[in-house]
């Protein structure tokens, strides 16, 4: 729960088509987007209404059309009709040039706000909220989840008012025209309607079991190349292409399938659309014959027949849109609601000038209530005192330290630092008293320099050399090409380990914070380095209060404090000599470690 | 590009097809207001109702026509880019297997991943969408232009003037769209860098109190994300409209001329109207193309980029074959190598570093012979190992395996004989057994068992429900590292080989268990060359010879005794992980049980 490992964004290959994920509670969460876009709608009221008038020309172009065909039959005049039916193309361009004019800056201006307003959000939430999900699946809301929203609610929105308001339209004008070939024209839609049920009946079916053989295929492509280094030493590549091969041929069965169902559905549409076309023709041309209907009229209903199924078709797609953004709306409103960080209590004091004790009464805690990881420990911690913690995996090392740092919140008794409880503190100024090392060295695509003055502002080019200096990081720092202004790349992969801890160190020594963190900081430096760190972390932690958390028991002997926990609690606690000389568990471990036993 | 053309090429036959169809679906919607022409011309104005009706009938038969040809096209087209779909991620597959590990560090294996799986994708809808729609736009609007100018021929100038405009306005579009779009999608990755980077650091983010910084630097990858986002999508807003207007000025104007110098059939008339509204639809589409298109086409770099990787290691076995024929090399892969390995001032830097991470190192270990390889982190012991099974190949000197310099021995005879326990144990889905059985196909139930007591995962196997049956997942996820680290030496252990490489691969364990471990490892390696990398002092101390490394140099090479006589670098670590109490602690205690034990392994319990 404490590795930072970032997963990579999920794999998965979007097919189009697949059936939409269905939103929990829809009317919820659109009140909920609608008071979360406050203050960022200016435009939208003026998109819709353009969205409305765009109908507009979709309703009356044919009827004017038809009058037009009508005066140039019967050789009435037309040219008045003909000016009306170019002023409404030309409004028609420039109510859609603004529409998406418009919309261009909006949605992108929302977007701008939720996918700031969330990661702000986000920056707020306690540490167990990260330690519990996939930072790929976080990362895929911060991108994607925004993106749907925007995009596909507003697109969605505004295709949808046009195509009501067309649909509506063109019903009204095509009764009054004729309600015989209205009729017809609903027989239409009725047939799309029983299709789309028909095909993603079929297709619902045929794409979850696409999902799965692909989350399978992906599943053996990731595993074989990143293991490749086996796969090669152990010779398996031709084995492993066959797994491929057969993984690969399974998947592209149940693909065409899927796509094969998937693909009647446009142009089977387009053969009711065809078939509808056929009908009106007959039926208008008899019409005609019977003097009931103008060749205008004809002309005028066979371009509404076009323009009549087609929103149907768009409105199912557009639905199916819709509800995935939901979803994905609903994603982003979860996070949102994730509860903060605690507020600092009122009159909370100051953690500006500490000086170090600490102590534990009773302290009990676990990730999972019913778990607990650390069980009534009671500590007394002068200030200035060096404190080794040392213990099995997973026996709450760790934990220790996200609980002093208020990463976490203690389940049962307190933690008291200089006598006060760790809550009554403000939380931004207790966390600055901490100098922390991690395991996991966070390193950000910076300068050298603007890494180690990380969190930092307004610090010398002096004060980053002393810190690295300090920390043993001066000289390697020194051979880089561009030295402190080398730029590291994604979590400097260019560096060691070992010199990538050593840089997180300079950044901590940086902090100058009363008290010192390491938390098994040098378990991938190698022993000589850690005792030039070891060397260093003396001077620095000299009267400060200092926790480290090490697995190498031969570079913590000298500390002031050793506390060995096992199952949550502390077994055995003491200098290394007392230890030692009460030959239990830390005297075992300190031997088989030098190889003595 | 390049690469889908190639594909399609290669299933010409069926893209064809594909295209076949999709034009007779396209002529069947394009005749459909000619056919309506004829009915208003020649039976209304005729008043034949029987007219009427036989060219509604030959409408119907059109229809069905367009049905057979959507049906069939449909098949084709779905059919012919999954199959290349397939093909390319096989193609990129097979690549990546041949490749050498300096490609796949260049190319990093996620990136590697992603190609195989969302780019492929990319492509094969591109495919797919081109027998789907964007054939269809073009001909649909060829098509309608052509029966327009065949119904009504005085309009040729005009739908010249129209296609010419509508022509300019896309080629304007495309101009200006593709570098938006594609700066669009660097800002977005821009923005995945960083929030990738918050979360993975977010302790320390939190710690440092950073949270202003990393937001400010959010907020600004969001806007510049935001303002590629609405400048690409407003010159979609500029074109878009303006294609349309194109089209409905051609329809005023149609409707203008033919006014004025009508010919009589206002069915013609009608049907030009009608092919218009075809046109505009067709070229609605553009604008989907487009996009699409940009996509495809950086996928399908992507891609060519890993086919294009030329392997940085050459294959013997393969050079050979070339020269002499295959037969020689069966001989010669079925005799066995010598465990012995020489080092000949072999130098090594990875590619795009300049520090060597191996600097002329040079010593012998013969067959047998168990060494010890030890130095601080960084100091080049993981890569002097991995010259032997050729994970790559030493830029200067020459690594001798069994006398040969080892690019000379084809690479499967070469690491037939070399088993490898990396430090991070790598495992397979599949059950325990078949991934045991990576080391020896033909093991019997024995050996298995045998080798897995040996790395003491024989324990914990046989606890689990279903003991070596037991499935595990992608990775071995539903195992500790520990457990990992043991079943990937059970594995090395069955294959039996020559030379036996640990890299380092007790790191999981406690101190007790890799005691254990390491004794069944010297048992099961009678006979073999064993190479064993560590940190630990405790670990190596017990070999046959022990390498002594720092910033790549081969510091000391000799015996536990030797090196501490000699050896500074060596010296060092001794005293940083065990010695310094010695020289330290008065503490009369703790040296006495150092001096104890140092008669301990002085007494021979070196190496079993």
């Amino acid at each position: 729960m404490d590795k930072n490992m970032a997963t990579p964004p999920s794999q998965l290959g979007r097919a189009r088509g697949v059936p939409a994920v269905k939103p929990k509670d829809m009317k919820g969460t659109l009140i909920r987007l609608w008071q979360l876009t406050r203050g960022h709608r200016k435009g939208l009221g003026w998109i819709l209404l353009l969205s409305g008038l765009a109908s507009g020309s979709a309703i009356l172009s044919p009827y004017l059309i038809g009058r037009v065909v009508n005066g140039i039959d019967s050789g009435d005049p037309f040219m008045g009709l003909l000016m009306i039916l170019a002023a409404l193309y030309l409004g028609d361009w420039l109510i859609r040039f603004l529409q998406q004019f418009l919309m261009a800056g909006v949605g992108q201006r929302m977007i701008l706000h939720i996918r700031t307003g969330l990661f702000a959000h986000m920056e707020k939430l306690p540490l167990s909220f990260f330690d519990t999900r996939q930072h790929g699946e976080l990362m895929s809301r911060l991108t994607n989840d925004v993106d749907n929203i925007s995009t596909t609610i507003s697109d969605s929105l505004t295709q949808l008012l046009m195509y009501g308001f067309t649909i509506t339209g063109i019903f009204c004008v095509m009764v009054w025209m004729s309600p015989m070939l209205t009729i017809i024209a609903l027989f239409a839609v009725l047939l799309i309607f029983l299709l789309t049920r028909a095909v993603t009946k079929r297709t619902k079916v045929l794409f979850r079991q696409q999902q799965t053989i692909l989350g399978q295929l992906n599943g053996q492509v990731e595993e074989s190349i990143s293991g490749i280094s086996m796969v090669k030493a152990f010779g398996q590549e031709q084995e492993m292409i066959a797994k491929f091969v057969e993984e690969n041929d399974a998947f592209c069965r149940v693909a065409t399938k899927a796509q094969i169902a998937s693909g009647y559905l446009m142009p089977m549409m387009n053969v009711i659309n065809n078939l509808t076309y056929v009908l009106i023709a007959i039926a208008s041309g008899v019409m005609a014959l019977q003097g009931r209907l103008t060749v205008g009229e004809i002309s005028s209903f066979l371009l509404y027949s076009r323009q009549f199924s087609r929103p149907f078709v768009e409105i199912a797609n557009i639905y199916n849109n819709f509800q995935t953004a939901v979803a994905g709306a609903e994603r982003i409103i979860e996070i949102l609601d994730e509860a903060c960080e605690p507020e600092d209590v009122p009159g909370a004091i100051s953690a500006a000038e500490i000086r170090g004790a600490v102590s534990f009464r009773d302290v009990t805690f676990g990730y999972r209530p019913d778990k607990p990881i650390l069980r009534h420990i009671n500590l007394e911690i002068p200030a200035g005192t060096r404190v080794a913690v040392v213990g099995p995996t997973g026996s709450g090392k760790t934990t220790l330290i996200n609980l002093l740092t208020r990463f976490y919140d203690v389940q049962e008794g307190a933690i008291l630092l200089d006598g006060h409880d760790l809550r009554e503190y403000r939380l931004g100024e207790l966390r600055q008293a901490f100098g922390v090392v991690l395991q996991d060295t966070a390193l950000f695509a910076a300068s050298v320099r603007e890494n180690i003055g990380y969190g930092r502002e307004n610090v010398s080019q002096e004060e980053i050399e002393t810190a690295a200096r300090t920390a043993g990081a001066d000289g390697f720092i020194r051979r880089l090409p561009q030295g402190y202004e080398t730029l590291l790349h994604q979590g400097g992969v260019e560096l060691s380990q070992g010199e990538r801890q050593l840089l997180t160190i300079a950044r901590a020594v940086l902090n100058r914070a009363p008290i010192m963190i390491l938390d098994e900081a040098t378990s991938s430096v190698d022993t000589v380095t850690e005792q030039h760190i070891r060397q260093a972390m003396l001077t620095i932690t000299e009267g400060r209060t200092s926790f480290i958390i090490a697995h190498r028991l031969s570079t913590i002997r000298d500390s002031d404090l050793i506390l060995l926990i096992r199952d949550g609690q502390i077994a055995e606690q003491g200098t290394h000599q007392q230890l030692m000389a009460l030959n239990g568990e830390y005297a075992e471990m300190y031997l088989t470690q030098m190889g003595k036993m | 590009m390049k690469l889908m053309i190639q594909y399609v090429r290669k299933h010409l036959g069926m893209f064809l097809i594909a295209v076949l169809f999709l034009t007779i679906e396209t002529f069947a919607d394009l005749l459909q207001p000619t056919f309506m022409s004829f009915i208003v011309d020649k039976g209304v104005k005729n008043q034949e109702i029987g007219t009427i009706l036989r060219y509604g009938l030959i409408m119907l038969g059109i229809t069905a026509m367009g049905a057979v040809g959507a049906v069939v096209r449909n098949i084709y087209a779905s059919k012919t880019s999954q199959l290349i779909g397939k093909e390319i991620r096989l193609a990129i597959y097979e690549k990546v297997q041949t490749l050498s590990y300096e490609n796949i560090d260049r190319l990093q294996p996620a990136s590697i991943i992603t190609r195989i799986t969302n780019d492929v994708t990319q492509m094969q809808n591109f495919i797919n969408g081109i027998m789907r729609i964007m054939l269809k736009a073009p001909v649909t609007c060829i098509g309608a232009v052509v029966l327009i100018i065949v119904q009504m021929p005085s309009l040729l100038p005009l739908m010249l003037v129209i296609l010419v405009c509508a022509g300019l306005l896309i080629y304007g579009n495309m101009r200006l769209g593709y570098p938006r779009f594609d700066r669009m999608q660097k800002k977005l990755d821009g923005l995945n860098l960083v929030s990738r980077e918050f979360l993975s650091a977010i302790r320390v983010v939190k710690a440092f109190r950073a949270e202003e910084q990393e937001q400010e630097k959010f907020r600004e990858s969001s806007r510049q994300l935001a303002d590629a986002g609405i400048s690409s999508m407003r010159v979609m807003a500029v074109f878009g409209p303006l294609i349309n207007l194109t089209v409905n000025a051609g329809i005023v104007v149609m409707l203008w001329l033919s006014g004025r110098e009508l010919t009589g059939e206002i069915g013609r008339l009608m049907a030009c109207v009608n092919y218009m509204t075809q046109v505009l639809f067709a070229l609605g589409m553009v604008s989907n193309i487009l996009n699409s298109a940009v996509r495809a086409v950086a996928s399908s770099a992507r891609v060519q980029e890993i086919l294009d990787e030329v392997p940085a290691q050459q294959d013997a076995g393969e050079q050979k074959a070339e020269i002499t024929g295959s037969r020689e090399i069966q001989e010669q892969q079925e005799s066995r190598l010598s465990g012995e390995i020489a080092f000949r001032q072999v130098s090594f830097a990875y590619a795009g570093t300049a520090r060597p991470a191996v600097c002329e190192a040079d010593f012998t270990v013969r067959e047998g012979e168990t060494v010890g390889i030890i130095g601080p982190t960084g100091s080049g012991k993981t890569t002097l190992v991995n010259l032997v099974p050729r994970f790559y190949d030493a830029a200067q000197g020459q690594v001798l395996v069994g006398g040969q310099d080892v690019p000379r021995i084809p690479m499967a005879q070469l690491r037939q004989q070399i088993a490898v326990v990396p430090q991070k144990a790598l495992l397979f889905t599949g059950t325990i057994e078949e991934n045991l059985r990576w080391g020896d196909k033909q093991a019997t139930q024995e050996e298995i068992r045998r080798a897995a007591d040996a790395a003491c995962a024989e324990d914990f196997v046989a606890k689990l429900p279903e003991g070596y049956e037991t499935m595990l997942g992608q990775g071995g996820v539903n195992l500790s590292g520990g457990q990992k680290q043991r079943l990937s030496i059970a594995r090395a252990l069955l294959k039996k080989p020559r030379i036996l490489i640990l890299d380092d691969c007790t790191s999981a364990l406690d101190a007790t268990t890799e005691a254990r471990v390491l004794q069944g490892i010297r048992r099961e390696s009678a006979g073999m060359t064993v190479l064993l990398v560590s940190q630990r002092i405790a670990t190596v101390m017990k070999a046959d010879h022990i390498l002594c490394m720092e910033d790549g140099r081969v510091y000391g090479f000799g015996t536990h005794e030797e090196l501490l006589a000699e050896c500074e670098t060596y010296q060092a670590i001794y005293r940083s992980q065990i010695g310094a109490e010695e020289a330290e602690t008065e503490e009369p205690e703790a040296s006495q049980v150092a001096a104890a034990d140092h008669s301990r392994w002085e007494g021979g319990v070196l190496h079993g």
